[in-house]
């Protein structure tokens, strides 16, 4: 291109400005126009898809310990037996229309997880089906009037993008008149979401998601921290461990936020228990997938156990790779800090076998999880996680407690969850603390199982022990968090 | 060619105008605002793409470290939300001169490379940097308020942050059709020719860098106040990737091509956060669709059908060597020249 | 640090040279800046996978014909695609590519899952560990060494000692030129490709034993691996080769003394490289 090219570039561009510009604004308009049509565009489903009659039946009976036969509430004609547990004395102000009064004459619950990421296996779509099926089973017990309204299930992918997430949260409280907001997996996304909760004053309980920051330092008066963190994750472990395998550590972490968590939790239990850490290395973030420097200085450094801190792909590799290395033979034994059945079933039960970890919940616990798998898996069709599990809890403990506070006023419903105790096929001895909104409940060290030992696909592990709740999370106080009282 | 009134461009403009206040009524007014804002960081792409030929691949680094600043200064200093927009913004100004002073030696994809290589040492900082960014938790819950009104609703903290979003589109417009801008495509044209008549090309290239640099710091900054969140993952070269993206779709050159980018892309992300199954299907189908049929993106094509009166006119293919861009398309970035 | 760590490096230097090979030639043939080369690499793992569990065709014999299969694959979508955007800026190309390699990856995902599928290398002779010193080293990752240094040098064989070599060459530096001596350069575009894509294949089933096969594996690779080919020299066939290897070893050596770094050290080192020889170790400078 010459230099007369671009002097006439010059005029030139003078000249189609004029039409650059007005054919700008007509496309602004059309895109505008367009965006009407769509804009809206969120999935809102209601609970119709339900359950047959003696699914979910059989399911209300095995979700609900504390209440005996709980199968008698018919869907038809229950109202009367309903009204009755409900009669708290919010149920007779609103004795007309229902036992519960809802705001906005209908309850939202959303869900906002990975759908499409790495733990799209984890939680999912799966967690939305599951929640749905909570709907159906605390209306087939408790009547399909209990809220005098009717209960929509929502659902967005956050794609693993606090931004994302952040955006949709607004939109579901704002335009979907969501009440409650559930699961949202990865810190970032969790406590980007529990900040909306805060300035829009609604309902949030968080399943997915690590951070003790929830309840601790970014702790708000409307968000709950339901099922696990980091610091129950090393509670559960690293006594146990350090007692059973030996007493040098070597941590390797990923060096963001949650594997900074995960290894001072570790840090301060190992050495709680009398154990040492003889070295901790930070693996980059995003990880390049191989961690065979960090393998080869364990291998230098000979500790009892290599603890890896990792979450989702970064541990189905760093086991391959420990398993490559052939560490065991050496007698460097693998502990995990966070792990997923997904993560399990990815790489085969085989390569996890003799690895001990903490988890919120296993379906083979015993009977009543049992049951209320059997019931999930034919909702879902494989077994359910322990975030699959939770976020059903969750869900029935919060329309529990709006059926007992008999409205689902946010600020009504924190009270009514504050200092709850109860249990259920999940969440066991469990009580919602009131100075934090952690659910305080007992945890579970596993193991899992070599192949040849799993009855079907999915039973990975089995159970060494139980911690109680009050012993695996940070105890009343320390969590720095400042709900004012 | 016809010379058209000047009366038409500003019809133009001021359905553009309406269309940008009657938008968070259409749509929900925090994705309004997203629009507004990756439109403006796609536009200072375009800035620096259309009208310097540079394609930068870190413009991540001022648009992630304007929003840390920009949160930094609203959460822990408590300044009301224009103040925390100016400090991002010049946060971004500052990193600019240095690394644009670095990158500006080099062209085409060599200069890509070394501004993404500049991004990715901003996004280690920002990670590492735990004790004042928060690290991959970021920053959340940024506080915005002005003189003691409450701005946490969208919608008012749109119409609050629309104007300030604006002075950066009209700065951009004014930068392109000054006497600057046409020396910055003088330069993109022929660095020899300008030189030669006089011109301190470096100088003006360090410039208009600058500058693009500042709008993506705006649009950062408002960015973060508007999600209340400054996140790891705005200064990822994702980010940068997107905002190219943008430019692309809605036509290199064209400046106000990146809004409709930006239009196209964020309602694609955000229908398919209902359609997770979707996810990469649709995003790489959209952008194969555009790319392959409307080669001078979406803006480009309708002002080329404008210009020309016809569909998309025939776009030579001669085999590779004869391999020259329709000059009514865009300037092409000289990948195989190693710099000076 | 241990020599260990060394050899660590060289593994991840011999893919990062395998994979930036591929791009480069690519890259000089067509000036697509191949942002599907991540993805490609990533289906040649999935290759292998497939391969041993729907066929139980071993790790030998993957080592062919996965690389055979994407190579084939790549052709077609440079005849369906590519090929159309060669006369405009790269890009345009460089978005389409962007645009395959998300509907690529997606694909994958759908099909197998975003957590992947587990790999694993069935021959006796590749399996356990060797003592190097007082330390344990895979003997795979030995294999994939010196399988990769012997694949670049046969490339590099092929290109400067063979009359297509030589087509290639001719065609990457003076297109103009090679066509106006009477030279088809059109009709080994398309091969070229193919070979491009399925050096990233290779790639792809060489990692398959090492790391999880998943859908994402090629998307943080990619950005690397540009820094990688930048680094050599656009177009240069040693420079990546050099390029990937010390990129490699560089990124072990920080791993043992700063491991946070590891990850951003290549982009340090190709800013700086860039700053002192405008064209890459390897690149001629021409032009401006």
């Amino acid at each position: 291109m010459d230099g007369l090219h671009a002097t006439n570039e010059r005029d030139l561009g003078r000249k189609g400005l004029t039409r650059r510009t007005f054919l700008g604004g007509i496309a602004a308009s059309a895109a505008a126009a367009i965006l009407a049509a769509c804009g809206s565009g969120s999935a809102t489903s209601t609970s119709a898809p339900a359950a047959t009659a003696t699914k979910a039946a059989g399911a209300a009976a095995t979700t609900a310990p504390t209440t005996a036969a709980a199968a008698t509430a018919a869907p038809t004609g229950a109202t009367a037996a309903v009204t009755k547990p409900a009669g708290s004395a919010a149920a007779s102000v609103v004795a007309s229309k229902g036992p519960a009064k809802l705001s906005d004459g209908k309850l939202v619950l959303a869900v906002l997880n990975d759908q499409s990421g790495v733990y799209a296996d984890i939680s999912g779509k799966n967690t939305t089906k599951l929640v749905k099926q909570a709907v159906d089973d605390f209306m087939a017990k408790y009547g399909k009037d209990v809220f005098g309204g009717t209960v929509e299930v929502i659902e967005a992918d956050h794609q693993n993008k606090p931004d994302v997430a952040g955006q949709k949260a607004n939109e579901f409280y704002d335009r979907n008149q969501a009440d409650v907001i559930l699961d949202v997996p990865t810190s970032s996304c969790g406590l980007a979401v529990a900040a909306v909760a805060k300035a829009k004053k609604k309902m949030y309980i968080n399943v997915g998601s690590a951070t003790t920051e929830l309840n601790g330092a970014q702790c708000n008066k409307y968000t709950f921290h339901y099922a696990y963190d980091t610091f129950m994750l090393a509670n559960g472990t690293a006594p146990l461990v350090t007692k059973t395998l030996g007493k040098k550590w070597y941590l390797v972490y990923p060096d963001y936020a949650f594997g900074q968590d995960m290894v001072k939790s570790f840090t301060d239990a190992i050495t709680k228990s009398g154990g040492t850490v003889v070295g901790t290395d930070p693996s980059p973030f995003p990880s390049s997938g191989d961690f065979s420097s960090y393998l080869l200085k364990v291998q230098s450094a000979k500790p009892d156990i290599v603890g890896s801190m990792h979450a989702g792909g970064d541990v189905v590799n760093f086991v391959k790779q420990y398993n490559e290395f052939k560490l065991r033979d050496q007698k460097i034994n693998l502990a995990i800090g966070l792990l997923f059945d997904s993560d399990i079933k990815a790489l085969g039960p085989d390569a996890f076998q003799g690895i001990t970890y903490t988890t919120a919940w296993l379906w083979t616990l015993d009977d009543q999880s049992r049951a209320w798998a059997d019931m999930a898996k034919k909702v879902i069709g494989v077994r359910p996680t322990f975030a699959h599990a939770g976020n059903y809890s969750a869900a029935w403990q919060y329309m529990d407690a709006i059926r007992r506070a008999g409205t689902d006023d946010p600020d009504t419903v924190v009270k009514e969850l504050e200092g709850h105790q109860f249990n259920d096929f999940f969440a066991r001895n469990a009580t919602i603390r009131k100075e934090d909104h952690a659910l305080i409940h007992d945890i579970y060290i596993a193991q899992v199982k070599p192949l040849k030992e799993n009855s079907e696909e999915g039973d990975y592990s089995k159970i060494l022990g139980t911690t109680p709740g009050k012993d695996a999370f940070k105890p009343d106080g320390a969590t720095g968090c400042t709900i004012s009282a | 060619m016809s010379v058209r009134p000047v009366t038409v461009r500003y019809a133009g403009y001021a359905l553009a105008l309406i269309a940008a206040l009657i938008l968070p009524h259409i749509i929900y007014p925090v994705l309004a605002l997203n629009i507004i804002v990756w439109g403006l960081f796609a536009v200072a792409v375009d800035l620096l793409l259309g009208f310097s030929g540079l394609l930068s691949f870190g413009h991540a680094a001022f648009w992630g470290s304007a929003a840390y600043a920009a949160g930094i200064a609203a959460t822990r200093g408590g300044v009301s939300f224009p103040v925390a927009v100016l400090i991002g913004t010049l946060v971004a100004i500052l990193l600019a001169i240095p690394i644009g002073y670095l990158s500006i030696r080099r062209q085409g994809i060599y200069f890509a490379m070394v501004t993404l290589a500049f991004a990715q040492m901003i996004y280690f900082v920002i990670n590492q940097w735990r004790s004042v960014t928060g690290g991959e938790n970021g920053i959340q819950g940024i506080p915005r308020t002005l003189l003691g009104l409450d701005l946490s609703s969208a919608t008012t903290f749109y119409y609050a942050a629309l104007p300030l979003a604006l002075i950066g589109y009209v700065f951009a417009f004014r930068v392109v059709h000054s006497p600057f801008g046409h020396v910055l495509v003088a330069i993109r044209d022929n660095e020899t020719r300008a030189r030669a008549l006089g011109y301190p090309t470096h100088r003006y290239k360090l410039i208009g860098f600058v500058i693009s640099a500042s709008l993506a710091g705006l649009g950062g900054s408002i960015y973060a106040l508007g999600q209340r969140l400054a996140d790891l993952e705005y200064a990822r070269w994702t980010t940068s990737g997107l905002a190219v993206i943008m430019t692309i779709l809605g036509g290199v050159g064209t400046l106000w091509g990146g809004v409709i980018g930006a239009v196209v892309v964020l309602l694609l992300r955000d229908w398919l956060t209902t359609r997770p199954e979707l996810f990469g299907v649709a995003t790489g189908g959209v952008f194969a669709v555009i790319v392959l049929g409307f080669r001078r993106g979406i803006l480009g094509t309708a002002l080329h059908w404008y210009r020309s009166g016809r569909p998309d006119a025939p776009i030579r293919r001669r085999g590779l060597a004869a391999a020259r861009p329709d000059p009514t398309t865009v300037p092409r970035v000289k990948p195989e020249k190693g710099g000076r | 640090m241990s020599v260990v760590q060394l050899f660590n490096g060289l593994v991840t230097g011999s893919f990062y040279a395998l994979v930036a090979l591929g791009l480069s030639i690519i890259f000089g043939m067509m000036r697509v800046v191949n942002f599907a080369h991540g993805a490609f690499y990533m289906l040649g793992a999935f290759g292998a996978y497939v391969l041993l569990d729907s066929w139980q065709i071993g790790f030998w014999w993957a080592l062919i014909l996965a690389p055979l299969a994407i190579g084939c694959f790549g052709m077609v979508l440079e005849r369906l695609l590519f090929r159309r955007l060669y006369a405009l800026d790269p890009l345009y190309n460089f978005l389409l590519s962007f645009a395959v390699a998300t509907i690529i990856q997606d694909a994958m995902r759908l099909r197998y899952g975003a957590q992947g599928k587990p790999y694993r290398v069935t021959s006796q002779l590749l399996s356990g560990v060797q003592h190097i010193g007082s330390t344990f080293y895979p003997k795979y990752r030995l294999f994939v060494i010196v399988f990769s240094i012997l694949v670049c040098v046969v490339v590099w064989f092929l290109v400067e000692r063979t009359r297509i070599g030589m087509v290639i060459r001719a065609a990457t530096e003076k297109p103009d030129l090679t066509r106006a001596l009477g030279v088809d350069v059109d009709r080994w575009i398309t091969p070229v490709f193919g070979f491009g894509v399925a050096l990233a294949a290779l790639g792809g089933v060489l990692a398959a034993a090492m790391q999880q096969v998943r859908p994402s594996m090629g998307e943080d690779l990619i950005i690397v691996i540009f820094a990688v080919v930048v680094i050599g020299g656009l177009g240069s066939i040693a420079g990546s080769v050099v390029a990937g290897l010390a990129i490699g070893v560089i990124a072990a050596v920080g791993e043992a003394y700063y491991a946070q770094v590891s990850s951003t050290l290549v982009f340090i080192v190709m800013a700086i490289v860039l700053l002192i020889r405008p064209a890459g170790l390897f690149g001629s400078v021409e032009g401006a």
